[in-house]
């Protein structure tokens, strides 16, 4: 099969929330293998992006396109994005109460399996490929036998996201903070679990509020989000132009008439 | 014959009838506009519904009862021993004795096997309990066809440091109604532990009536209706706490889809003198359509001083937030929501230390929840 050069293309994208416009024109390529980040001010936009890219209601497109693998992403529900690929590690994981977590996620394997016309795993297949990958990410098990994230800290939730991932291989995964509430044990862990997945057919949006996480995943691109735009994109040193200088450097550079040249 | 079930059935006066029925005042003036004739005590039960209660862990402990009237050829008490005393003989009356030292549960069926024209059965129970700790399954079932409409009447008494399980399991097409009554006394030390799951039924009205008339007596009840159609559900618990150190625990959950109508009273008196009871209740209903309707009603009344008490009640709908979280990894919208909307019953059931209990009730609410004939 061809394989499409680009992975993720969105142009323009302008998105309204609850009447209130969010995104005011995105534009962002993402090619299999990238590790893109997005950074920005809390309010820029960044969980919108993660958010109506996964599918989910309430944000609402008025302008702009997102081609996802050649496909109108935008057009297909939230389990047929996630059967072709899509992972949204959410930035708060939902506790559900009476699902056990392993049940949970082999149901979501397999429908994501049947969707793609491809044979469901039995339970011993499927426990098999949970152990794999819960030694990568130095999960207790006992946390599969519980209810979906109930009662579990701030980084088991964000652990059991990336344990996901693991277990479902999306194509492109965009991590939505997932590095906030961690302390740096369990930030590197999350990262040494996201670094294991890396694969030249993979791709990664990682959006956060901080450079630290980019200290551990090393993105191809930063991009930064302010206000509903991208105002700049760089390499890896703009994440620590950025720690160094804070936002509000950002948002100077934002000030119309003002000199590009002059701010840095 | 316009509104003599009401009158049959509801207690008190004129006006405490009518606020006791309010919310199923129209389906009882539906069914008493039908003429009954009296239900057949001698039908046969077919094969399919045998299956629904020829349970293997109940072989040799089963009473059967047809249209309210104790089946010779279908129960088989062989294995029951001589804890148990059973007297059936007064018509459609039941009386069970239980001394300290029955092993195993009892399992009583009640089955509704309708005639041609619409048809009634009423029976009457009597549950002694003298010592020990007892299960008894209770299960509702009936077939298709013309109306049937029962009314059992069970009263129960558990003696000093006895603990009565009872897990009724209520699964009956949209021709049958019921009215079950219970009440039970429960002595000091005494417990009496009850789950309830409801589902189908033209009419299902269930009054419960607890008296914890010894000191640290206990009652549970943890219970969920699941409705569809234009099923009709009313689950009516009326808990008095009279002597000292008494406790309740009632948890309930109810779901409503499509047409049908679900209704949850349920009222706690700690009389006066009553000092050291625990009372709590807690009713959570999950509304599936904008046609459905659920009413739920905590009343708590206390006259005594040292009471700890809580009570909270809420109907809502599926969480969008956590349907878009299972749906964003993979499961298509109608899994995600008969995966929350069973898990939201089941939680009811964690306590059943039965397993085969447990599946059986899980697996009865989760085929009413499933998305067959399931509005969205």
């Amino acid at each position: 099969m061809e394989k499409f050069p680009v992975m993720l293309k969105i142009e323009n994208l302008h998105v309204r929330v609850a009447g209130k416009e969010i995104l005011k024109g995105i534009s962002l390529t993402v090619k299999p293998g990238e590790v893109h980040a997005i950074m920005g001010p809390n309010g820029a936009g960044k969980s919108t992006l993660g958010n109506v890219l996964a599918g989910r209601d309430g944000y609402e497109v008025t302008q702009g396109t997102v081609e996802y693998d050649g496909r109108n992403l935008l057009e297909l529900e939230p389990e047929q994005r996630a059967a072709a690929g899509v992972f949204l590690a959410f930035q708060y994981p939902v506790e559900i109460p009476g699902v056990n977590n392993t049940y949970f996620l082999r149901a979501a394997l397999n429908a994501q399996r049947k969707q793609r016309g491809e044979a469901e795993l039995d339970s011993m297949q499927f426990l098999k490929l949970v152990r794999e990958k819960l030694a990568v990410l130095q999960l207790k098990d006992e946390l599969l036998h519980r209810a979906v994230n109930e009662g579990f800290s701030g980084g088991e939730k964000k652990r059991n996201e990336i344990f996901q991932m693991a277990l479902l291989e999306p194509k492109l995964a965009i991590l939505d903070e997932t590095d906030s509430g961690l302390d740096i044990d369990a930030l590197k862990r999350v990262a040494d679990g996201v670094n294991a997945m890396r694969a030249p057919d993979r791709a990664f949006v990682v959006i956060t509020h901080y450079q630290r996480l980019l200290d551990y995943i090393v993105p191809d691109v930063v991009h930064v989000l302010a206000d509903g735009c991208i105002v700049e994109s760089g390499d890896k040193s703009l994440a620590h132009k950025l720690e160094e200088h804070g936002y509000a450097w950002i948002a100077q550079r934002q000030m119309p008439g003002q000199s590009r040249a002059g701010a840095v | 014959m316009s509104a003599t079930l009401l009158e049959e059935f509801g207690t008190g006066n004129a006006r405490e009838r009518e606020e006791s029925w309010r919310y199923s005042k129209t389906a009882l003036r539906a069914l008493s506009q039908q003429d009954f004739v009296a239900a057949d005590a001698q039908a046969v039960l077919c094969v399919p519904l045998r299956a629904q209660f020829e349970w293997p862990q109940t072989a040799g402990r089963r009473l059967v009862f047809v249209n309210g009237a104790y089946s010779q050829t279908h129960s088989d008490v062989s294995r029951l021993g001589s804890a148990l005393t059973i007297d059936h003989t007064a018509n459609q009356h039941l009386k069970l004795t239980i001394a300290a030292g029955l092993e195993g549960p009892v399992h009583l069926v009640y089955a509704n096997v309708p005639v041609a024209a619409p048809s009634r059965w009423q029976a009457t129970s009597e549950i002694r309990l003298q010592g020990g700790s007892v299960q008894i399954i209770e299960q509702h079932i009936g077939e298709a066809g013309a109306d049937v409409l029962g009314t059992l009447t069970s009263d129960i008494a558990i003696g000093g440091h006895a603990v009565l399980h009872v897990a009724s399991l209520s699964d009956l097409p949209d021709s049958v109604s019921l009215y079950r009554r219970t009440q039970a006394d429960v002595a000091s030390a005494a417990g009496c532990d009850c789950t309830h799951a409801i589902v189908g039924g033209r009419l299902q009205r269930f009054d419960i009536g607890v008296a914890l008339d010894g000191a640290q007596a206990r009652f549970d009840s943890h219970g969920a209706f699941a409705l569809r159609g234009r099923q009709h559900a009313d689950v009516h618990l009326d808990v008095r706490h009279v002597a000292r150190d008494t406790a309740c625990d009632i948890v309930w959950r109810g779901v409503a889809d499509q047409r049908s109508r679900g209704i949850f009273h349920g009222a706690i008196t700690v009389a006066a003198g009553a000092d050291g009871a625990d009372a709590q209740l807690s009713n959570k209903n999950l509304l599936l359509s904008p046609h459905a309707e659920i009413d739920t009603q905590p009343v708590l009344e206390i006259y005594a001083d040292e009471v700890k008490a809580a009570h909270g009640a809420t109907v809502g709908q599926l969480d969008e937030r956590t349907l878009f979280y299972l749906r964003s990894r993979g499961l298509p919208l109608e899994d995600a929501r008969r995966l929350l909307i069973g898990a939201f019953c089941r939680s009811v059931f964690t306590g059943l230390t039965e397993a085969f209990l447990r599946e059986r009730i899980e697996a009865l609410l989760d085929a009413r929840v499933s998305s067959e004939g399931g509005g969205a």
